[in-house]
């Protein structure tokens, strides 16, 4: 029996038990990945999993399960607990499953890994990196090929099939400063192919050139209320906690969200305009499918400063009586600003530029503090030093409120195209 | 898992570790009165990670059948040759593990069913919803996991262990001028769920205590930006200990250049500190994630990292301590079936001492007495930083308003240098994740102490 002929007799059993509603999804990846630790190859990787996850629904009762035994016998106890998983929940009429969509088969990416090209990509990366960059610590580093096949199905009829294979390359470096290491950065990004050397992928190149520069960090000059230019490597995280707390599930159901009542309207600086573009040739990695079983379809989130879309689900959606979003969010893409890097910097009198950011989860209305990492400090226009032991604070709301100007530059990281974007008002105490 | 992967051992051509395992996990989740999520997640598979010549191969499968087993040998087999002809790298042979042996008892207790569990938190957000009708949200989630190991060495070690952990964590939120505020807790730690949870009212006292800290918070100001003197409570404590020291320690990181390279056996702390990655028991109890024998087969032993503010070892797994000549201190660990073992820690803590929490506070002119972390993140060069979900100003003595959410930072050793004070209360979190490549369950303990350290604010 097939994977997909598995898939489909899993979601008849469902049904066959009383499921009023029910979808079976089957996930197989294969993972095959060399580590470096300490700059040397240590550790290569094979990895075979599947999963089968199970849902019900029954009397407005969900359930589900995932377990990682697909084969039949494992089928018909794991129906029987799901049956019981969803006749234990509490009703809610919000739980329901995708529509009907015709079938549809998605692929992107290779089939196979290349060992011996990523071998080569490897070898080749660890010695560019000790002739261009001598003071470079590489920590670890792993490059993996993931390959996926999921299988979609539901009572309604939803019978999707993806394919997807590429490559993902992920480092953690620091630089040797005299007896010791600067603070370690990372960074990483994800491939169809391994055409290009891994150095000229992402941020790579500057980060590392950053880090190897050598000169000794200092604490910012005492307290003060200055200016952010955040990196294409540290706004994907302030993009995801900004939407987390604002138009997501969670807040939106909660009606704790600032964003609950805004949209359409203006919430960020007129300079914003961000996509969420999960099937666009502009994001290699990307997904066809949404969690709830919808074909996932790109979508503007901010279109200059003004609220586009929330982020919910099929659930969320039901539960508030908003529209279900098109996609799962992520897959973000920042339309680029007029303006070079070397420009906006110049009109900095004092501030930071921000490499990543080491903070706490920030508040539910958007309050966060935390510790400005791999970070420089900026005057009258250019950078001065880089920076240790310096803290930020501000609210993420009004930090996206305050964007004065976005790169025109952009960092490809296949899963996410991002510029510099140039903030203000933030308090930094060093 | 009842395959006897002893029956494979024919098929080791180098040094091999052989483990099959299991994961299970129960996340029922209600958010303002909502059942959003009653799912059961199960996870199993085996695993072989091979060593030749300075080179490691690892493959794994879901299928714990005689080809899955064979798969995974032939396959981490092959990984490690290829590397190792690739590398060709002039590696000493792994320091010999003794023969070990350990088998963890199965739960004894009776285990509830999908509808009690279901039922018992229903009646917990009941009580919620109808005693604090003012929240403007409320999530009340139960997140139960099991992991079981089965693991056998080519070194003869073989061991079967089992860790629970049951947790239910509490959100509240509150509208203060249109903008939320909120707190959580969670609840539990190591073991079965019907031991640990008696009663949906065994948890209200600590549920009204939860509310009245957020009324407090509701009210909360801005801490003041800058380096403060502090009482970190033994919850903040803990994360200190393990992140800013603890992942310092780790020998992984020390061989990639963290601070404490160069220090062994120097001062790095007050006198007053001293701190121990705990194996499976510290002052006479079980901990939080107790390891008898680590996934390398290593027995695994307390560790002392600091004696009185001394720094005396790191954590190792078996390649680490073949580096360093040392014993392998058991901290090789793997979260899922599919993961290889790093060097984790395991229980870590700072030492109680002879002050009194009352009386630390009561010698505070003008700080903070911080008491509940959230995440937190730490460097090789010690510098950490956690968030802080609920704390209090401290004025002559005396505590004062709460204040908003904040973070606190700085080098771990020099904040260490500044302790002038150690409580005798200690506590353990039990609920804890780290993150390195892998998840894994930890534990963190500590005291209060008494210390300097930045603080973000406005």
């Amino acid at each position: 029996m097939s994977l997909k002929e598995l898939n489909s007799y899993a979601l008849q059993a469902l049904e066959e038990a009383g499921a009023e509603k029910a979808e079976a999804v089957i996930t197989r990846s294969e993972k095959t990945e060399m580590n470096l630790e300490n700059g040397a190859l240590k550790l290569i990787r094979t990895t075979v999993d599947h999963h089968l996850r199970l849902t019900a629904l029954q009397d407005q009762r969900q359930g589900s399960i995932l377990l990682n035994k697909i084969h039949r016998q494992a089928l018909e106890p794991a129906v029987k607990e799901v049956m019981a998983i969803a006749a234990s929940s509490a009703p809610d009429p919000a739980h329901d499953i995708a529509a009907y969509q015709p079938p549809k088969i998605f692929s992107k990416g290779e089939t196979t890994p290349d060992l011996d090209l990523m071998y080569q990509r490897v070898k080749a990366f660890t010695q560019q990196v000790a002739a261009d960059f001598p003071r470079i610590v590489l920590l670890n580093a792993h490059l993996d090929f993931t390959r996926q096949t999921t299988f979609f199905q539901n009572s309604n009829g939803v019978d999707f099939t993806v394919n997807q294979g590429g490559y993902r390359f992920a480092i953690t470096f620091s630089a040797q400063e005299g007896d010791s290491s600067s603070s370690f950065n990372n960074t990483g990004f994800f491939t169809l192919n391994l055409d290009q050397a891994l150095l000229n992928c992402g941020s790579l190149r500057i980060l590392l050139d950053q880090a190897n520069q050598g000169q000794a960090p200092r604490k910012a000059p005492g307290k003060f209320i200055g200016d952010v230019i955040i990196t294409p490597d540290c706004l994907e995280g302030f993009l995801h906690s900004l939407l987390g707390i604002t138009i997501s599930d969670g807040p939106l159901i909660a009606g704790t969200s600032p964003f609950q009542h805004k949209l359409n309207q203006l919430v960020a600086s007129p300079c914003l305009t961000l996509a969420s573009c999960p099937v666009s040739p502009e994001i290699s990695s990307g997904y066809f499918i949404t969690s709830d079983g919808y074909e996932a379809q790109n979508t503007p989130i901010i279109e200059n400063g003004v609220l586009k879309t929330f982020l919910l689900s099929q659930y969320g959606a039901n539960k508030t009586g908003l529209t279900r979003a098109v996609n799962d969010g992520g897959a973000f893409v920042v339309t680029p600003g007029d303006q070079p890097l070397a420009e906006i910097l110049k009109g900095v009198k004092k501030g930071l530029l921000l490499n990543r950011f080491s903070g706490g989860a920030p508040s539910p209305n958007g309050d966060f503090s935390g510790v400005a990492k791999n970070s420089f400090y900026i005057e009258d226009g250019a950078i001065q030093y880089p920076l240790s032991e310096t803290m930020i604070a501000g609210n993420l709301i009004a930090l996206f409120q305050s964007i004065a100007a976005v790169s025109q530059e952009r960092i490809d990281f296949g899963s996410a195209l991002l510029p510099w974007i140039y903030a203000q008002g933030v308090t930094i105490s060093g | 898992m009842n395959i006897d992967l002893s029956t494979y051992k024919g098929l080791f051509t180098d040094y091999t570790e052989l483990r099959c395992q299991e994961n299970n996990s129960l996340v029922i989740g209600f958010l303002k009165g909502n059942n959003t999520t009653n799912t059961r997640l199960t996870t199993s598979g085996v695993s072989a990670r091979v060593y030749k010549d300075g080179a490691w191969g690892f493959a794994s499968s879901p299928e714990t059948t005689a080809d899955g087993v064979k798969f995974v040998i032939t396959t981490a087999t092959h990984n490690a040759a290829f590397l190792a002809a690739k590398e060709r790298q002039d590696a000493p042979p792994l320091p010999h593990g003794e023969v070990t042996t350990h088998h963890d008892s199965p739960p004894t207790s009776q285990q509830l069913n999908p509808e009690q569990f279901v039922a018992f938190l229903q009646e917990i957000d009941h009580y919620i919803a109808t005693n604090y009708p003012g929240l403007a949200s409320r999530t009340v989630t139960l997140n139960r996991t099991e992991l079981k190991k089965n693991l056998l060495t080519s070194d003869g070690a073989s061991a079967f262990s089992l860790l629970s952990r049951s947790l239910i964590q509490i959100g509240l939120t509150v509208e203060q001028d249109g903008a939320p505020v909120s707190l959580h807790e969670v609840f539990g730690g190591r073991g079965q769920f019907e031991t640990l949870f008696s009663t949906p009212e065994a948890l209200y006292p600590k549920i009204d205590q939860l509310y009245e800290h957020l009324m407090r918070k509701r009210e909360g100001i801005y801490a003041a930006a800058g380096l403060k003197t502090c009482i970190l409570a033994p919850e903040m404590t803990g994360i200190l200990a393990h992140e800013a020291i603890g992942h310092t320690c780790e020998a992984d990181l020390v061989l990639g250049g963290s601070a404490v390279g160069t220090k062994r056996g120097q001062p790095v702390a007050s006198p007053l500190v001293s701190l121990v990655d705990f194996a499976h028991t510290a002052f006479g109890e079980t901990c939080p994630v107790p390891i008898f024998v680590d996934d390398e087969g290593t027995t695994a032993r307390d560790t002392v990292l600091i004696d009185q503010g001394i720094l005396k070892g790191f954590l190792h797994n078996k390649e680490s301590a073949c580096h360093f000549q040392v014993p392998p201190t058991g901290n090789a660990r793997a979260y899922r079936f599919s993961d290889e073992p790093l060097i984790r820690m395991r229980n870590t803590a700072i030492l109680p001492g002879k002050d009194r929490l009352e009386e630390m506070i009561a010698s505070l002119d003008d700080g903070y007495y911080l008491m509940r972390p959230s995440n937190g993140q730490a460097d090789a060069t010690s510098e950490f930083m956690f968030g802080v979900t609920l704390g209090y100003e401290v004025k002559d003595g005396k505590l004062g308003r709460a204040i908003k959410d904040t973070t606190i930072s700085g080098l771990a050793f020099q904040v260490l240098q500044t302790v002038s004070a150690v409580s005798q209360e200690f506590k353990w979190l039990s609920g804890g994740m780290c993150g390195k490549k892998q998840l894994i369950p930890v534990g963190l303990g500590g005291p209060a102490l008494k210390c300097q350290v930045m603080i973000g604010g406005r």
